[in-house]
Order: structure tokens, then sequence, then C-alpha cells
């Protein structure tokens, strides 16, 4: 039940964020260009947010196209709630918005997935957690 | 670690801090800027009066460099933030003095930290002014940020590939220290210093800063595990918090699910628990602590979702190692069934599987059970994520070791297993639980898990949304793991299971009434940009092999159902090899009752809409479908023209209609001269196969394949489309005669008939396209089979007309009393004969047993001369004239293998021979043509005017052809790959075909003898006998068992296709290579030696001289590219030669 990594990466295949969790650092450039690869075959022309899935070993991953920004999931035995974490993540339109608000989604992605365990997947609990609010209001 | 970044030519960082409005410009002058530049003196001034905006620093990330347009200070600082490493921890530094004034609060929220987030670790020298911030900023925004970056340093164990995040590389510390102000600070310096801090913090008790505490308790599990201190520290403090807020024994609030309600104190006390059973979570399990349990266990009680979740996952951890302590320790966990974490309750299943698996509660029946029941109820939930989860539990999967016997045990539950609700399930309230709650109640009644699983199931298959069909998928792997385990233990009773399976197969078949409801709902079929369906083929070959290997009917069932879902939803993605193979063993497995449910299966892909049926209005729209989505409508048409094949094939089978085995009482057919009769006859006798019938005759017909009279006026355009389509039609023709000839009456005169009309209508369009387009064009003209199906009508003429002649000849005698004579039988056996071999160039019938001249040819005219000729009919004059003449040929009749098996598919004896002979010489020319690209024997060679009509493609190879010794015939030919090389690569053909568009307005003569090649050879490549095979004696012994089940073909269809040089016209068709089959032989060059004088047709072909040596390079399509050793008369060294020539 662990997220072993989640990447976003914009439609050039330039990777923007990447968290790794678990995995050994010379697999991750394997995995850093497999997920790339596997994207730009199977994302183009993709609906928006339409999930993707695709399994590689005994992992899964779930990848999706949101504006111009795609995103990568792998995780070890589970299937939807990898696209949870896609819900709660800012949705960024446009991967200029996504850089702009690059330290906010970078904070989700701790909330959502802490030490590779998915944690927090509702998103006003999220919303709540990286202003340092508690996740539920007194 | 930056690969990602650096071959992508633009830095992240570039990406992050360029102008919006500017597209991300390389920056190729700043790159060249030595990287020491920045180390040395970076500061600010030195770098300024560089106005262009090169912010990038490629090479080496610890440069400095700073974007700077104008020379105002701090307020410039946020529009225009640094970029290098050492200007961020320098800027945070700065900042850190001045956090309270707002613009540096907002500055490091705005540019500074989001830009920190960006390297792949943080430096501890930052760790002093973070701490700074900690302790004296009051920003919540900052704090995060800052609750963040500690917790990233503490989890920095010093390897810099290890760290979570990944990113650009954070350049050397070392190189960072003499700019530093605080000066070399390591890790191990500020580690204990965070740590004390935070834990300081987490440990207060004060309430205003809570939600502090939590981030700190946060950020404190993510240093390292490793020193045993820092753990000690930990469970302490979480202990601690857990003593406090954890004991309350005061009920869970009633508004759990409604996040408000409750009071203050309360609700802080929950977010606490939400903390430390976070923190509890992360920590190392520590089963041997009763404390650590019974945490975990009073976590459940939280009103925190999240919290009863970690304590659900910490319990379920615990209780695979000890399952005993945590069911005594346990209370009830009904009320987690509808608590709103979906996480939380796949965490229950797991639990409950635990529990109720768990050997040393045998003495705890009731235990057991009470976890067993609240397994079962997860069937019902209404996350599928959970149902999935319950399943793989119930199925006994949790990871992978279980043992064989554990996945068996799963298997039987499953099938035994009844769920019975317990009475009033405590049902909280509205909102989230009303579904589950309408479920559940629905579900009232007790029933059995395979049904709610199948039905699960099946609903989950007819989601859109991927991850489920992934998971859907999955579930039914285990499913087939866990039976297959049930089998090798032998503990698996079919009769207990029937009645659950039956209950599922009625659900089933229920589900294929709506078959056209669901290929509509997909009308296009999802495009090619399917990376998860990769798999399904894969998955679903090896749910075949376990469904072979332990074949039931059942299991059949439920997996053709699966492959008709998988192929109709996304046909690019399924092969269509394998869906043949799938529905042959199903056919094969599903027994009497499956085998109509099989046919259907493979029916409902004839169902399949064309692709993007709305098209072919207009001129715009015909470009997007040819451009939009070319792949998934080729492998639409791939899956429709297998189904067809597999129909044609399998029909009789699966109906159990056989000519030779005909039920229908001997006289009765040709009574039923009307058609309406005949095919309301034919539905009542056996509705499979009528069923079958009109199937196929829609689509030779028109059927939804139909592209319409726009294909004539812009033959161009639709190439593609028409090739596809002809391809369809004539499969289904050619299915339609395998039937009609293996079927009795009167489904063979029905089709006959119905060929019979397709047919006048195709040769008058080909009569008008004439003038246009020499007749040949198969594409464009009306149905454009007429001159395919003229050899089929005439094999059924022959039939019908030795009938006939029979019929008249038996009343002759019958008239004078005469015996039969000698010369009468011999003629009466040489049709026979004759027949059996024409049919058998069609398909594979048992020789033996198939009586061509009709089943027992017109009993009721012998009724009436029984005492003269007891039961005269053809078999028994056959056999008469056998008796008298030992013709062993094809006499096995006592003998069924032999009857059956590969002696009797050759031509064995020289009547045979002769009157093959004198068949073909009868034979139409446009039926020579339908087989001649396939064959280059004396079929055709005897037959001048068809070889007039083939030359044009053939460019007269065989015309030399000498007749061939039947030995030779026999021999020659060992290669039974031939055929399966063209069964893997006429796909690849026809791709081949229309990509390099050469096949362009298919009127050239090339073209058609293309398309029959390809035909011809598709049909044969199934290593199947009939027309299109080239030789009977490739049938191999695989068809020794028609009778038991389909005729099999090769498995060989399934390895993997190979690209393949495409066959362009009837002589590129012989020339071109296979690179397999290259790979495969051009190795170790066979040597050979040329049997008869070979006269070359073609450029390509080489002339043989009788006794000449050669070197066999490779085989292709029936021809031998050799190499000789010095040239011929020609001077050729090298060209292609017929196999036969050449012994090998």
């Amino acid at each position: 039940m662990t997220i072993l990594a989640v990447l976003f990466a914009n439609s050039d295949g330039n990777i923007l964020i990447e968290r790794f969790h678990g995995v050994p650092a010379e697999e991750r450039l394997h995995w850093r260009s497999f997920l790339v690869k596997l994207g730009s075959e199977n994302l183009k022309g993709s609906k928006n947010e339409e999930l993707h899935v695709a399994s590689h070993k005994s992992v899964s991953i779930v990848y999706t196209l949101i504006g111009d920004v795609c995103l990568y999931i792998v995780g070890k035995d589970e299937y939807d709630e990898l696209a949870s974490v896609k819900d709660v993540c800012a949705k960024p339109p446009t991967e200029r918005l996504f850089l702009d608000k690059y330290g906010r989604i970078c904070l989700c992605l701790d909330e959502i997935v802490w030490k590779g365990l998915l944690e927090n997947t509702e998103k006003d609990r999220v919303r709540r957690l990286i202003r340092l609010k508690p996740p539920v209001e007194p | 670690m930056a690969s990602g970044q650096d071959s992508s030519g633009t830095t992240l960082m570039d990406l992050i801090t360029s102008d919006p409005s500017a597209a991300p410009t390389s920056g190729s002058g700043a790159s060249s800027q030595p990287p020491s530049s920045g180390g040395g003196g970076g500061s600010v001034g030195s770098l300024l009066g560089k106005p262009t905006a090169a912010p990038a620093d490629r090479k080496s990330k610890r440069g400095t460099l700073m974007q700077i347009q104008n020379e105002t200070i701090s307020a410039a600082k946020a529009l225009n933030p640094p970029v290098s490493y050492a200007q961020l921890a320098r800027s945070i530094h700065e900042l850190a003095a001045t956090c309270d004034q707002k613009s540096s609060q907002r500055q490091l929220v705005n540019s500074v930290f989001p830009k920190l987030a960006v390297y792949n670790s943080v430096d501890p020298s930052v760790a002093p002014s973070l701490l700074m911030l900690h302790q004296q900023c009051e920003d919540r925004n900052v704090l995060r940020y800052v609750y963040y970056y500690l917790a990233r340093i503490l989890s920095d164990n010093g390897s810099q590939g290890l760290s979570a995040a990944g990113g650009i590389p954070t350049p050397n510390w070392d190189a960072l220290a003499d700019i530093d102000a605080v000066g070399g600070v390591t890790r191990a310096d500020v580690v204990p210093k965070i740590v004390d801090q935070l834990s300081a913090e987490s440990s207060s008790d004060d309430v205003e800063f809570h939600a502090r505490r939590l981030a700190a308790l946060k950020a404190l599990t993510s240093s390292s595990t490793s020193s045993s201190d820092m753990m000690e520290k930990l469970y302490e403090i979480v202990f601690g918090i857990l003593e406090k807020v954890a004991d309350t024994k005061q009920k869970r609030k009633k508004g759990i699910f409604t996040k408000q309600g409750g009071d203050k104190e309360s609700i802080i006390r929950g977010n606490l628990q939400y903390a430390s059973m976070s923190a509890l979570r992360r920590l190392p399990l520590d089963p041997g602590n009763p404390a650590f349990l019974h945490r975990a266990v009073q976590g459940v009680e939280f009103s925190d979702p999240v919290a009863v979740r970690h304590a659900l996952s910490i319990i379920s951890e615990i209780a695979a190692k000890d399952p005993y302590s945590v069911a005594m320790a346990l209370g009830a966990l009904q009320d987690i069934l509808h608590l709103h974490d979906v996480l939380a309750r796949v965490y229950l299943a797991k639990l409950c599987h635990s529990i109720s698996r768990a050997r040393v509660l045998d003495q705890r029946p009731d235990i057991k059970s009470q976890y067993s029941s609240l397994l079962y109820q997860l069937l019902l939930d209404p996350s599928d994520r959970v149902c999935f989860e319950a399943i793989h539990c119930v199925l006994g999967k949790v990871d992978n070791s279980e043992s064989t016997e554990d996945r068996a045990g799963g298997w039987i539950r499953l099938t035994r297993e009844i769920l019975k609700l317990p009475e009033a399930p405590s049902v909280a309230s509205k909102g989230v639980l009303s579904k589950s709650s309408e479920k559940s109640s629905k579900a009232r009644r007790p029933q059995p898990l395979i049904k709610l699983v199948m039905r699960r199931l099946e609903s989950s298959f007819r989601s859109f949304s991927r991850p489920v069909l992934h998971a859907a998928a999955r579930v039914v792997q285990e499913m087939g793991k866990s039976r297959a385990a049930a089998y090798a233990l032998g503990a698996y009773d079919e009769g207990a299971t029937l009645q659950a399976y039956s209950d599922n197969a009625e659900s089933l078949d229920s589900d294929l009434e709506n078959p056209m409801a669901e290929g509509t709902r997909k009308p296009n079929p999802l495009s090619n940009g399917h990376g998860g369906m990769d798999t399904i083929a894969g998955l679903l070959a090896s749910l075949m092999e376990v469904v072979r290997t332990t074949a039931t009917p059942d299991m059949a069932v439920t997996l053709l159902e699966i492959a008709r879902i998988f192929a109709t939803k996304v046909p690019g993605k399924i092969d269509a090899d394998v869906l043949q193979l799938l529905w042959k063993t199903c056919l094969v497995g599903a027994g009497p009752d499956g085998k109509h449910t099989a046919l259907e299966a493979v029916t409902i892909v004839l169902d399949l809409p064309p692709p993007q049926p709305g098209s072919m209005s207009g001129l715009t729209s015909v470009d997007m479908v040819s451009a939009s989505d070319p792949k998934s409508a080729m492998a639409l048409q791939r899956l429709v023209q297998a189904a067809v094949w597999f129909l044609g094939e399998n029909a009789n089978y699966a109906a159990s209609e056989y000519a030779w085995e005909s039920a229908t009482p001997p006289g009765t057919a040709l009574m039923m001269l009307d058609a309406d009769k005949m095919v309301a006859a034919a539905s009542s006798r056996n509705p499979t196969l009528a069923s079958a019938l009109t199937r196929l005759q829609r689509c030779a017909f028109s059927g939804s394949w139909e592209v319409g009279p726009l294909q004539m006026t812009i033959p161009l355009l639709y190439v593609f489309e028409a090739l596809g389509n002809v391809r369809i039609r004539i499969a289904a023709v050619q299915a339609l005669t395998t039937i009609a000839i293996r079927s009795g009456e009167p489904y063979r005169l029905q089709i006959y008939e119905f060929l019979h009309a397709l047919a006048l209508g195709g040769v008058q369009s080909n009569f008008s396209e004439l003038q246009l387009s020499n007749g040949e064009n198969q594409g464009a003209s009306g149905t454009g089979l007429g001159s395919l199906i003229s050899p089929m009508l005439k094999v059924l003429d022959e039939m019908y007309r030795a009938q006939d002649d029979l019929a008249r000849d038996i009343r002759q005698h019958d008239n004078s009393k005469q015996e039969w004579n000698d010369e009468e039988l011999k003629k009466l056996y040489e049709t026979h004969e004759r027949l059996l071999d024409f049919v058998s160039l069609f398909c594979f019938v048992p020789r033996a047993k198939y009586l061509p001249l009709g089943p027992t040819a017109l009993c009721n005219y012998h009724v009436l001369t029984r005492s003269m000729l007891n039961c005269v009919d053809s078999a028994k004059l056959i056999e008469i004239y056998r008796n008298r003449h030992n013709i062993s040929a094809s006499g096995g009749l006592s003998d069924p293998a032999v009857a059956t098996g590969i002696s009797d598919l050759m031509y064995e004896s020289k009547e045979a021979q002769k009157e093959t002979g004198t068949m073909q010489s009868r034979i139409d020319p446009d039926l020579a043509m339908a087989w001649a690209a396939g064959l280059e024997d004396d079929v055709w060679a005897n037959n001048a005017p068809a070889v007039d009509k083939v030359k044009d493609f053939l460019a007269g190879a065989g015309t030399d052809a000498p007749d061939v010794d039947d030995e030779e015939y026999m021999n020659s030919r060992p290669s039974v790959g031939y055929d399966d090389m063209w069964a893997k690569t006429i796909l690849e053909t026809y791709d081949a075909e229309e990509d390099d568009g050469r096949y362009s307005g298919g009127s050239s003569p090339d073209s058609t003898g293309s398309v029959e090649t390809s035909i011809s050879s598709h049909f044969g490549g199934m290593n199947y006998p009939s027309l299109f095979s080239s030789k009977p004696s490739s049938y191999g012994a695989s068809q020794q068992t028609i009778r038991e089940e389909p005729p099999s073909y090769s498995t060989s269809v399934l390895q993997k296709r190979e690209s393949f040089e495409n066959p362009l016209s009837g002589r590129d068709g012989r020339s071109f290579g296979s690179n397999e089959d290259e790979d495969k032989s051009s190795g170790n060059p066979q040597s050979g030696k040329a049997l008869y004088d070979f006269t070359a047709g073609g450029d390509d072909e080489l002339s043989l001289t009788t006794g000449e040596e050669v070197e066999i390079q490779y085989e292709v399509d029936g021809w031998y590219y050799v190499k000789k050793k010095r040239p011929g008369r020609d001077g050729k060294m090298a060209g292609l030669v017929p196999v036969l020539y050449v012994s090998s």
C-alpha cells in the first residue's frame, strides 16, 4: 500500500516535480524515462484528466494529463486511490500556473503523501493543512 | 539525478523563473559563465548590470546568478527572485532576521521557499535560519514551509539519492560554506537542535498552537528511523499525546460523518488523535509492545477517519503476526463498515482476513465467523476499491506469499459461502451511507458470495474508469489462480458449486441480451492512446492458461464474457489471435450449454459498430476518419475478420451439426425446397447454427460494414475502408461456404441460395465495372465478391449436380431392375472422390465420412425399390466399389483414427490424382484465380484459361510446371511453418499495404492479386486445410480429433508477429522476405538439388536444370530463394524456385 513515486512533467517531457519513496537512486533514472516515454506515447490526444493505467512488473501506474501537465503516480497494489492524489493536487490548468504555484503544490504533495503512504485525500483538509491550520477547524 | 532536466535543455529553474510571457529561453550565454563566479564573491552587486533575463546556469547549479532588471532592492527582489541555491540560502538567512516584517514574509512565501523546493535536498546550513523563523515568525504560511524544510533536512540521511524529493541536485555544501553566514554547518550539528525544538513544541499543551503541534509531530516523523534514541523519543512523544487524548471512553461523536458539531475541545482532541495516530503509523511496528497494540485499538474508536484508518492499518499489520491478541483486544468493528474513509475499509478487509484465517483462533469459531461475516459484508461496499480488496481477501490473496492451500481454501470459500447479513445492520445515517444502505437492503436475503462477486465484476467491467477496469481484471486473474490452486489440490467439489455457478451463468446470459447497448455506448472504440490496456492481452492469455489447465464450462463462460467486454471496449489492445484462441478454448471447455454462449460472444464482435459510422456523409469527415484513428479502426476490422473466420470454422462444431452426422431424417432434405420454410426449419432445428448463419449473411451482404455508394465515387479516398470491408465480406463468404459444405440440409441449401443471390448482384456490378477497371476492382464494385463467390458456388453446384445424377442413375437402375455393375460403381466412386477432393480444397471434412453425393442419397426413392437394392445410397455404392477393388485409401471407415486422420487428407490414390486433374479442367477461371495466389502446383497449372488470368500477377510462373508425382507432392513440403508464417504476417501485410498507399484505387490487376493472395493465405494461415491453404499435406496430425473439438489451428498463431514486407502484387508476393524467416534460415543455408528442370517465369525467378546443386537461402510462400554454385545458362546466380522443384 505504498506510493512509490509521484511525478509531474510538462508536455515536452521535462520533469517538474518528482517525489520518490523507497526507490533506490539508480532506479529513479529508469523510472523517469519510462514514465515520460509512457506519457509521450499514450497521453497525446487524450482527454483532460482521463485516467490511464499501466502495469510495470508488480506496480501499477496511473497517469493522466491535467491541462498541459502530465501526472504520473506509481504505486503498489493500488488503483483508484492513486487517482485521488490527482484530485487533491492543485489543479494546474497550465504549466505556467503550475510553476507559479510550485511551492504550494509541493506542500500539497507533502500533505497527501506522507512517507510514501497516502495520508489526506480530502481537498478541504489538505487546504487547511498547507496553511498550517488543524485538519478539523475548531 | 537531474538528467530529466538536463537532457531537455531547459532546467526546471529556468521554467520557474522565466517570465511568464516570454518563452523560457535557453540562455546559452549564461551557461558559459564559470561556475565559480557565484561561489566566489556572489554578492548581488557583482553581477549587476546584466539586464537580460539569463537566469540559467545549467552546467553547475552552484554558480550564483541573479536576474536583476533594475536596482530597486527589496521590492524588486520579490519580482526578480534569486535563482541560485546559494542565493536562496542567503535570502533565507537575511529574511529570517527580519521575519517580523510583512515584506520579508511575503517574499519568503512567494519566491524564496517555492524555489528552494526545486532542489532535491535542503542544506543543513539553512537550518539555523529555519529554526529562527520557527521560533520567531508567526506567519502561518512561512511556518508551514519551515516545517516542510525542517522535515526534509531531517529525512535527508546524507546520501543524496535517497531523499524523497527529486529535483535539481543540490550544490555541494562545502562550496557553499564560505558564502554561508553561519559558516560550515553540518547535519550532525543541526539535527539534534531541530529535533529538540520540534519535540518541545509537539509536547506542549498549548491549545492555541495545536496546529503547529501537529506539524511539528509530522516533521519529526520524517527523521531517520535508524537511531534508537530518536525512536525512543518519538514513541515517548506519541504515546504521551495518546495518553492524554486517546483514553477518553466517551462515545464517538454522532457527527463523525459531518464535520461540524462537537465542541472545540473534542475537535482539538480529534486533531491530536489524528496527528499522533498518523505519526504512530510511520513509526516502526512494535508487535511485542502491548501498549502499541492498545493504543492502536483505541485508535479504532477515534473520531477522525484518517486516524481510524491508520489505527486499522497498524492493527491489521499486527494481526498478520499475532492474530490472537489482536482478536482479544478488538471490540466491535461493525461501525467501520460505514466509515467515510475508503482506505480504512480496505484495511478493515485485511484485518478481517487475517483474523478469520488465523489458525490460533480455531478454538474460537465465534470470533472467526464474526470477522468472516464482516469481510463478506465488505463485498457490498460501494467503493470498488474496498470490494476488490475484500474479494482478494476472500480468495486468500493478501501479498503473494500465500500457500496453495490458502488459495484453494479461498476459492472454496468464494464458491460456497453465503452472505447472511446480520439483522438490522447498524446503518447510521444519510449522506454517503444512503448508497450502501440501499445496497444492503437490496441484498438483505442471503446471497452466495460468488454471485455477489460476479455481479460486481460485471458492473465493474462496464466502468469507464480505467483504474477500475484494471483492478477488476486483476481480481479475475486472482480468481483464476485460486481456482487453479483448488483444482491442484483436488479440493474442488464441482457439485457444490454448480448451483452458484448456474446462477452466475444466468446473470451472464441476461447480460448478453444487450450487447448492442454496450457496443453503442462506446461507438467510437477507444483510441490507441490506451496505455492502460497494454496488459490486457497478457492478462487474458494468463487467464486462458488457467482455464485451459483446469477447464470447466463455467469458468470458460465467465472468461468469454470478460473477453467480450475487452473486445468491445478496446479492440485496439486485444490481439485477434488471443481472442480467437480464447473463443476456441471456451468453445471446447464450455460444454453443450456453453457452446451457444461462446458462439454468441463471437458474433457480438460482428455487431460492433463500424468506426465512426457518421463519417460517411461527407468529404471533410472522411479525412477525419482515416486521420483520427486508423489504428483502432484497423484493429476493429481485424477483430471482425477474425470473428467471421472463427464462426465459419467452428459454427458447425458449436451447433453439433455435421452433414456426415446429420440428424435430419434422410430424404426430407430436398423436399423442403421452399426457402422460407427452410429457414424456419433450420432455425427450429438448430437455433445456434441458424443464428450464426444469419449473422454471417448480414456481414457478407452488407451489414454494418457496408461503406456505401461513396466508395465507388471516390475509390481512392476510400481504399482504406474498402479494403477492410472487402476483406470482411470475403471472410464472411468463406465462412459461409465452409458451413455450407459441412452442414447437412437445409443449411446447405440456404447458404447456396444466399450465395447465389450475392453472386448475381456481385457479377452484375462486376460487369458494369468491367469497362472501367477490367472487372478486377474488388474494392469498389458492389459487394465485390463475384469472382470469389463463383468458385464456391461451383463447389455447391457440383455437389448438387452429382446428387442429381446419382438420383437419376439410381432411378434408372431401379426402373430397369439392374444391378450396379463395376463400371458404374467405379464412375460413382470417382465422382465421389473428385467431389471430396474439391470440397477438401475449401475446408476440412473427414474424408471417410463425408458424402458429397448426399447424406444417404435420396432414400425416398429406394423405399420403393428396397426389394431390389437394400437401401442403395452413395455410401453403400461407394463402399461396394471399395470392397471390390480393395481400395484402402480412404476406406478406413472402421478405424476412426485413420478415418479422420492425416492419411485421409492426402491425395493418395492414383484415381484421386487423375480425378483431380479432370476436375481442374472444368474449374471456372475465377476459381483458379482465387486460389492461384496460394497454389503453385498442378491444380491450376493444367488449367490454361485460369493461367491466362492469373498470369498477370503470377507472371506465368507455373506454366511450365510439370505434373508432379504424388510422392513428391506430399513429401517435398515438409514445412508447416509456411502457413503459420502467413498467419502471423497477413495482418501486417494489410497494414503495409495501407500505409504505403500503393494499393491505390484497387483497379489494377496487381491489387486484385494482392487481395486474394492475402485472403487465401489468411485462411490457409490458420494451418487449416481449405482451398486457400496451398497444400493439403500441411494439415498436420492435429486434425485427427476433428469430432472431439473444433479444428485446432496451430498455436503458433500466437507467436509474435514480425514485421513483414508487403507482397504488393502476386509477383512481388513471392519475392517478399520475411524477416523472421530469414533469421531462421539464413544462418545455415541448406543445400538442395534440383529435381526437375525449371524455367524461370519472371525476373526474380531462377531457371534450374535437373540435378543442379543449389543453396537454399530461405523459403517464402512456397518458393525457395536459392543460390547456385555457378551462374546458369541465363547467367543468374540466385533467384526463386518453387519448393517442389528442389529436394531439401
